[in-house]
């Protein structure tokens, strides 16, 4: 099927055009080669028995009956976990984690033992044959109460952290439950608070919440005759995931292979190393392809979102300049560190808001606690960090008796300020994504009456998001001898239209229609390292880096094309899908030709983009981001007073794009931020009863739907006045403000403010049933 | 225990061999290899593998192969005739429908079902009548102006 209708050898601007995905023809007919579709000949499946206490000593395990039953090849269990030629713990930036528990378990849910059997049902009805006695220990739920003197220990010994990433600070203490701390140290927040007339001290939370990707994890594991592992995992990080595991195995980088093929929505949760070690020690111990895949309870049991409580206090002259910001905050990492050491950094850097603050201390601590691990989830601490700020700055706004955008404008971000690091900002746009976001929803204007019985309000956030730095991105290109493109790329497709992208930047450079590039899906075998698929990144990194590869592979035509055409390379010109000399289109060829009378064949271009950056590990000082995603939202809200249900009637976003790609894709993003956001808001926590979840399932598990979509959604993509802006990722970039425009605008409806996420109708009409003194019926 | 049966799936009758606990969702995905429909949630929450039965879309991880037994099952691997998508994929692929797309199979086919019962639908009618197929990716704005886009296409190639 055409996707385009483009003459052939025509060329035109394809960056900024909205065109179709590139597979969409396969996403329409149910075609998607996901993981969760893979098989391998002669493939064996497991099924996963898991802890049903939070904390608890294993005293003994039994799988011997569970191996004798029909179509059982192997149990794994902790004690012969550690007679494997493996290192029996793993993680992306500590090695705490069991491939399945040893001794220990340490959250309801945590692995116990794994059956490999020729089907599902084979395996699951093993699970029941496994005796575990457990003993059980003492359990804590909470981050600040784990780093209390006293609280129960997680990991007794403290476990060996890794060099991963070079901006990775990590900050621990032997004989606690701390995971990390970090610091930020600018100025002298005492002074700051001396030069303040009015000082705000606030405490705000938000809960775990479940990424839910419609497909779960997946990961097969295949050991290669000549002893190679090769791995098909639904992950965001094939390169990450290979180094992990070559450490893991005591095997050379070079001898594992991660394939990853479409995947089913991720949203952070597969991010990083996950079930890929379990698989391939199954693989191993049984000599024969394993395939994993999780169900959907189970997805609520692999990775979380952070539960975090942030300590906001805010210093402010009478005429509202911030002269003094001291947060601190609490992340439960949950029982392993995953990711945890890096997101708390970011969470915590970001936290002191878009503005220019001269004194700001902020400790962000990540502690183990008994409950599923959390890690990386759409927004990466920033929602959490500004859920608090941003909640903080209406209180104040309104306090001081000064507009809430307008005490926003008063302290902003601009080119050339120094921000929460002390790095100088450029490129900078809040003062406009601002002023315009409050204007769609009728700021500064009366507003609109109230149907009877509900309150209208309306409310703004503003929002700033790192993008991981440093961070390497390296792509190939293939000339073909058709004249096609391939691009060879491990950024992973995840519903973000990602292929679609780095074509159109590949098919612009050599004006050649969209359809003549294929991007093809990561194996680390193939494609070039990249960082990974998440922190709003690709399109950026990934796209400069297919940029310059395009270019490589273009000179690289040029010197053919002068040769055969005796002309010096710098006189050729490629374009429309050919190489002419400047000035005159007629001497010229296809690119097609080049390659064949040349006798190349092909041609292979290569890509690499590096940024640079990191932060003073005591001070947080440095240089956090190579560049800042943006946003502002705004809210307008019924709230019913009779029953506290909330209806967002308008919602505005304003992002900062720099340039745009594909604006169809960038709105979806947009959009999908603010869905996710408005479920974050209003129904998504993981409820737990003694660190048993209660609600891990969609029967009780609320995602947004069709009907919880607000009246009007809008958003605008702003893009850098010059037009050649950098193109910014924009996976997460709308989210941050959501939960804090909306909490503004209920507290400008009805005059109460929420501190707690997420806003249920209970806690709404709690809320008001308080202000008019009324006694709180708790049934 | 297996046992044999006949599912008539896509206007064509398959043998199949099914547990009698095993969904439709299960035998269409491990017996007949049509992979557009999907487990979301098993539990019928989500709505991605939606098929139709006699017409009807039903959450096929809550209906078990047996009961299905004679009457005609329609997935979406049944409604481009060779390389011509159907309307309604058309327009999803016009509209970007979609991220991941592991929701669309089932979208699709809860949007056929609508588009026969109520040719023109309002905004309301549609985000009414899929509010039971869920989109985590939220491209629901797009599969909205999707299914008016079909329903418009349709209309026109209906006979009058």
């Amino acid at each position: 099927m055409v996707l385009q209708e483009q003459e052939p050898g025509t060329s035109g601007p394809l960056v900024g055009q909205a065109l179709p995905y590139l597979d969409a023809v396969e996403r329409v007919t149910g075609a998607v080669p996901y993981t969760l579709n893979f098989e391998l000949p002669g493939m064996l499946h497991v099924k996963l028995l898991r802890s049903p206490h939070a904390h608890a000593r294993i005293r003994r395990i039994d799988a011997s009956a569970a191996e004798q039953l029909p179509g059982v090849a192997y149990v794994l269990t902790g004690p012969k976990l550690r007679e494997l030629p493996v290192n029996p713990y793993y993680g992306v930036v500590i090695l705490d984690k069991p491939i399945v528990a040893i001794d220990k378990v340490r959250y309801v849910g945590d692995i116990v033992a794994a059956v490999v059997a020729v089907d599902e049902d084979t395996a699951a009805e093993a699970l029941d044959q496994i005796e575990v006695e457990y003993e059980e220990l003492p359990a804590v739920f909470d981050a600040e109460e784990a780093l209390r003197l006293g609280a129960p220990l997680l990991h007794e010994q403290m476990p060996p952290q890794r060099a991963t990433f070079a901006d990775i600070i990590v900050s621990r203490e032997p004989g606690t439950n701390l995971c990390n701390h970090f610091k930020l140290r600018k100025g002298d927040v005492a002074e700051g608070f001396r030069q303040a007339d009015h000082v705000f001290e606030d405490v705000y939370s938000t809960p775990a919440a479940q990424h839910c990707p419609f497909e779960p994890h997946v990961v097969l594991a295949q050991w290669e005759r000549d002893g190679r592992l090769s791995v098909w995992s639904s992950t965001q990080t094939p390169s990450s995931v290979r180094a992990d595991l070559a450490d893991l195995f005591r095997l050379p980088q070079s001898k594992v292979r991660v394939l990853t093929a479409t995947l089913g929505g991720a949203y952070g949760a597969k991010s990083y190393i996950h079930l890929e070690p379990l698989t391939a020690v199954l693989a191993l111990a049984t000599r024969k392809p394993v395939k994993l895949a999780l169900n959907r309870g189970e997805e609520f049991l692999e990775i979380t979102k952070h539960p975090s409580k942030f300590y906001m206090k805010t210093g402010v002259t009478k005429d509202g300049k911030i002269t003094a910001r001291e947060i601190v905050a609490y992340w439960s990492a949950g029982a392993y560190a995953d990711i945890s050491p890096r997101l708390i950094k970011n969470g915590g850097f970001c936290s002191p808001g878009p503005y220019v603050i001269p004194h700001i201390k902020v400790d962000s601590y990540a502690a183990y606690t008994n409950l599923p691990p959390a890690g990386a989830f759409r927004g990466y601490g920033a929602p959490q960090a500004h859920w608090a700020g941003e909640c903080q700055m209406d209180d104040i706004a309104r306090a001081l008796g000064i507009d809430p955008v307008e005490l926003r404008l008063r302290n902003a971000l601009h080119d050339g300020d120094t921000f929460a690091t002390s790095e100088h900002m450029h490129d900078v746009h809040f003062e406009e994504i601002l002023r315009h976001t409050a204007a769609q929803i009728d700021w500064g204007k009366p507003k609109r009456p109230a149907p009877p019985g509900k309150a209208v309000g309306r409310g703004v956030a503003l929002a700033l998001k790192s993008t991981v730095t440093p961070s390497t991105s390296s792509a190939a290109l293939r000339v073909e001898s058709d004249g096609s493109l391939t691009v060879l790329s491990s950024t992973v497709e995840m519903g973000q239209g990602s292929k679609g992208v780095l074509a159109q930047i590949a098919a612009e450079v050599f004006g050649v229609p969209y359809d003549r590039v294929r991007v093809v899906d990561p194996d680390t075998d193939i494609t070039p390292y990249d960082q990974s698929t998440t922190s709003s990144r690709s399109t950026f990194s990934m796209g400069t880096a297919v940029q310059y590869a395009a270019e490589d592979a273009r000179n690289q035509i040029r010197e053919l094309a002068g040769k055969l055409m005796e002309a010096a390379p710098q006189d050729v010109e490629v374009a429309g899908g050919r190489a002419f000399v400047s000035g005159s289109p007629e001497r010229g060829m296809t690119i097609s030709e080049v390659l064949l009378r040349s006798r190349y064949q092909q041609v292979l271009g290569n890509g690499t983009y590096v940024t640079e950056g990191g932060l003073d590990p005591e001070t947080g000082q440095g240089v956090a981001a190579v560049h800042w995603h943006h946003a502002a939202g705004a809210a307008e809200v019924e709230v019913d007073l009779a029953t506290g249900q909330v209806e967002v009637t308008r919602y505005h976003t304003d992002v900062y794009v720099g340039r745009t790609v594909n604006p169809r894709n960038a709105d979806l993003q947009n959009a999908g931020s603010v869905i996710l956001g408005l479920g974050q808001t209003f129904y998504e926590e993981m409820l737990y009863d003694n660190g048993q979840l209660t609600n891990g399932n969609f029967a009780d598990y609320m995602l947004p739907s069709f009907e919880d979509l607000p009246r009007a959604m809008t958003n605008r993509l702003v893009e850098h006045p010059g037009g050649r802006g950098e193109a910014h990722g924009l996976g997460e970039t709308a989210v941050p403000p959501v939960s804090a425009s909306i909490g503004n605008a209920i507290r400008d409806a009805i005059g109460v403010r929420l501190h707690e996420l997420p806003i249920t109708p209970e806690k709404v009409l709690r809320a008001l049933l308080e202000q008019r003194g009324e006694e709180v019926n708790e049934e | 225990m297996k046992r044999q049966l006949t599912l008539h799936v896509n206007g064509r009758a398959h043998r199949v061999e099914a547990a009698t606990h095993h969904t439709l969702l299960e035998v269409l995905r491990r017996e007949l290899r049509l992979m557009g429909a999907r487990e979301g949630c098993g539990v019928g929450m989500c709505g991605a593998c939606t098929v139709l039965i006699d017409g009807q879309p039903v959450s096929s991880c809550l209906m078990l192969a047996s009961e299905v037994r004679g009457r005609p099952i329609e997935t979406v691997e049944g409604l481009a005739d060779g390389d011509r998508l159907h309307p309604i994929q058309q327009a999803f692929v016009e509209q970007t429908a979609f991220q991941c797309s592991f929701c669309t199979p089932g979208m699709i086919m809860a949007t056929k079902a609508l588009l026969a019962e109520n040719p023109d639908p309002t905004d309301e009618e549609i985000t009414d009548y899929l509010a039971g197929n869920l989109c985590r990716c939220g491209s629901y704005l797009n599969i909205v102006a999707a299914v008016k886009s079909a329903a418009a296409r349709l209309r026109q190639s209906a006979p009058a």
